[in-house]
């Protein structure tokens, strides 16, 4: 609670939140505290995601939405706090464990495999699914052809999904970064996780690629089933595809709910803008809200 | 031109994915292996001894290594202790009466067991510390040939090959071994070229590249390094029995040494990380080189009659070998297999310049 000057306001509960209640929580994570040497990063970060949702996690740069995520997913055992995922204690367990769950996640900063084809990057995505065995290896056409083959038709439903056909044999590392970014999401998309975490699927990207990878996002979650935390700085796409979001800042959560409710919270814009803007803003808002009462979702 | 890819297409994922697309490339296979077949026949018993046996031997070697630098990324300066490893256990076996088959299994399972215990211990750390760790496995298994005496027989021992033979065939004369060697150099290197396919190589490709994008899609980091330690030991361990019972025929500890761990980087490095043809061509370059240039200088000094003194008659060749190996990784730092996918690449549009790499 060290050095926060502005003040906290409780969670914002809404109507849309309130009716995602009730549908069953993947992921539970409470009290969830985490630091590095003498800098606190999380503070007892209590976080909910339930089934079947586009949940958002936002935040101003450092306040430990990564950190969050590498908690959830074992990167960074927590300090103290409890992660549950489909009612399950996962914490502290090693990722390749939790990846098993059925969770897979892409990276702020791409993590893509060099030297690797765009195909093999995504079939690697399948490993959870497949057995993989150097005798199996040597004696490929007895034992491992027929694996690779049915593992390869499901790497190409996802390619036609996401379209990556004409870039498919290309090295991953030639390919401009916005399909970069679609590799990766690709990867996680193949090992059909239940739960899907997104860090900055959009960072530095240009509208219509942000577009596209918004469409995908929506498209995994309505056709695949996948429940998704998406980690996001542009407050449009985050309005758009989440059902709720979370807010951090410095460690530890000042709003969460409906979008458009609580990325206009105050404390919220206070920690984005300052309190002096937030101020300002908050005249302004006052203002919007008395001219339109029809909501201007996307 | 040569490497015609013009109305070649797949229907099928199994036709994409087999080893050489081109039937260019398979003929060229065939090609090549038939000729390694004949060549006894064809060819003086002297070249075949003492070129083509030690080429495919250390290939074999080299693909072990490959498989753990190039495949997995981790470097091992130990391998010579791994290779010595596999060689006294399996020609302990061997004395102790089991066949070449067993003895070769034993052998390998010997060093794969030893590398691991060094590799579990080594892989705690990373990069220039892991090669730290992997050459003190090097110096202590040659310290603990030369110091028992139930392994080495002792310090100037040398320990003889009993007469064995492979699947029916007595391993003796010149042309036996060749094939024996030949053999299982072949079903190696269909092994590691089915590494590239499968979801095994994959996961230790991702461990390569990224180790922490490889944990959160499900594969165990550490796990893999261990097991590509394994593997690669293993293969080591095969090596090992192969020289002895097929090249060496008499075994001693300085066989072993630091400078055939270094030979084996220099091989896989020259020839290029994690290629199969690589291996092939870094054992050839590092191998004949030196050999090569010696009888040019000579030929030269004859020729032209340039008197050239003894000594430097003798480290010339040494030298340009040196400033060989930097010239070929300074024109491509990825090895001769990449010069040659250049060259390959150049000709399948020849004589159009666009080139897909």
């Amino acid at each position: 609670m060290a050095g926060t000057n502005f003040q906290t306001a409780g969670p914002v509960t809404t109507a849309a939140a309130a009716s995602a209640g009730a549908r069953p929580v993947i992921l539970r994570c409470t009290g969830i505290e985490r630091s590095f040497g003498g800098l606190k990063a999380l503070k007892g970060v209590d976080v909910e995601v339930h089934e079947g949702e586009i949940f958002g996690l936002v935040g101003p740069n450092g306040s430990g939405k990564t950190t969050m995520v590498n908690v959830m997913t074992g990167f960074y055992p927590p300090n103290a706090g409890r992660v549950e995922l489909f009612g399950r204690d996962i914490t502290g367990t090693a990722p390749h464990r939790v990846a098993k769950q059925g969770v897979a996640r892409t990276f702020q900063n791409l993590a893509l495999f060099k030297g690797m084809s765009v195909l093999d990057n995504i079939l690697v995505g399948r490993h959870t699914h497949m057995h993989p065995s150097s005798l199996a290896t040597l004696f490929y056409w007895v034992w491992a052809q027929r694996e690779e083959l049915a593992h390869r038709r499901v790497v190409e439903e996802i390619i036609d999904f996401m379209q990556l056909q004409d870039i498919r044999d290309e090295p991953v590392d030639v390919i401009p970064m916005g399909l970069q970014k679609r590799v990766e999401l690709a990867r996680a998309l193949v090992a059909e996780p239940r739960f899907l975490i997104l860090d900055e699927p959009m960072a530095g990207m240009n509208q219509e690629e942000k577009e596209y990878i918004a469409r995908f996002i929506l498209d995994a979650r309505d056709e695949r089933g996948v429940t998704i935390l998406l980690i996001e700085h542009h407050m449009d796409v985050v309005t758009a595809l989440c059902d709720r979001v979370a807010v951090l800042s410095y460690g530890e959560v000042i709003a969460e709910g409906e979008p458009h409710a609580t990325i206009a919270d105050p404390a919220v814009v206070t920690a984005y803008l300052g309190a002096r803007a937030a101020a300002r803003h908050a005249g302004i808002a006052v203002q919007q809200q008395a001219g339109q009462h029809t909501g201007a979702g996307a | 031109m040569i490497y015609r890819r013009a109305g070649i297409s797949f229907t099928r994922y199994q036709d994409e994915r087999q080893l050489w697309k081109l039937p260019t490339d398979r003929w060229a296979v065939i090609v090549i292996f038939a000729l390694l077949l004949v060549a006894p026949f064809l060819v003086d018993r002297l070249f075949v001894v003492g070129y083509l046996l030690p080429l495919i031997i250390w290939s074999m070697a080299a693909m072990g290594l490959n498989l753990l630098m190039g495949g997995a990324g981790q470097i091992h300066l130990g391998y010579g202790a791994v290779i010595g490893i596999g060689a006294y256990a399996s020609v302990h076996a061997m004395r102790a009466g089991l066949p070449f088959e067993l003895a070769m299994i034993v052998g390998g399972l010997a060093s794969a067991v030893i590398g691991v215990v060094f590799g579990a211990a080594a892989l705690r750390v990373k990069g220039l510390y892991l090669a730290m760790a992997t050459l003190a496995m090097q110096y202590i298994v040659d310290f603990v040939i030369v110091q028992v005496p139930a392994i080495s027989g002792g310090t100037q021992a040398a320990l003889s090959v009993p007469r064995t033979s492979f699947l029916g065939i007595a391993i003796q004369g010149d042309r036996a071994p060749y094939y024996v060697a030949l053999a299982l150099c072949a079903v190696l290197t269909l092994f590691m070229l089915n590494v590239r396919r499968t979801s095994f190589g994959r996961a230790l490709a991702a461990v390569r590249e990224k180790d922490y994008a490889a944990s959160i899609i499900g594969v165990d980091p550490f796990r893999y390094k261990l097991l590509a330690f394994w593997v690669s030991s293993f293969i080591g361990g095969m090596t090992g029995a192969v020289l002895a019972v097929c090249y060496y025929r008499t075994i001693s500890p300085d066989q072993f040494h630091l400078d055939l761990s270094i030979q084996l980087v220099a091989m896989v490095i020259v020839g290029g990380l994690g290629s199969v043809l690589g291996g092939f061509l870094g054992v050839g370059l590092i191998l004949f080189a030196p050999i090569v240039l010696n009888q040019l200088i000579g030929l030269a000094a004859d020729q032209f009659g340039v008197a050239i003194p003894t000594d430097l008659r003798a480290h010339l060749p040494l030298m340009l070998y040196g400033g060989l190996i930097m010239g070929f990784l300074l024109l491509e730092p990825l090895g001769l297999a990449k010069i040659y996918s250049n060259i390959r690449n150049y000709l399948l549009v020849w004589p159009f310049r666009h080139a897909r790499q």
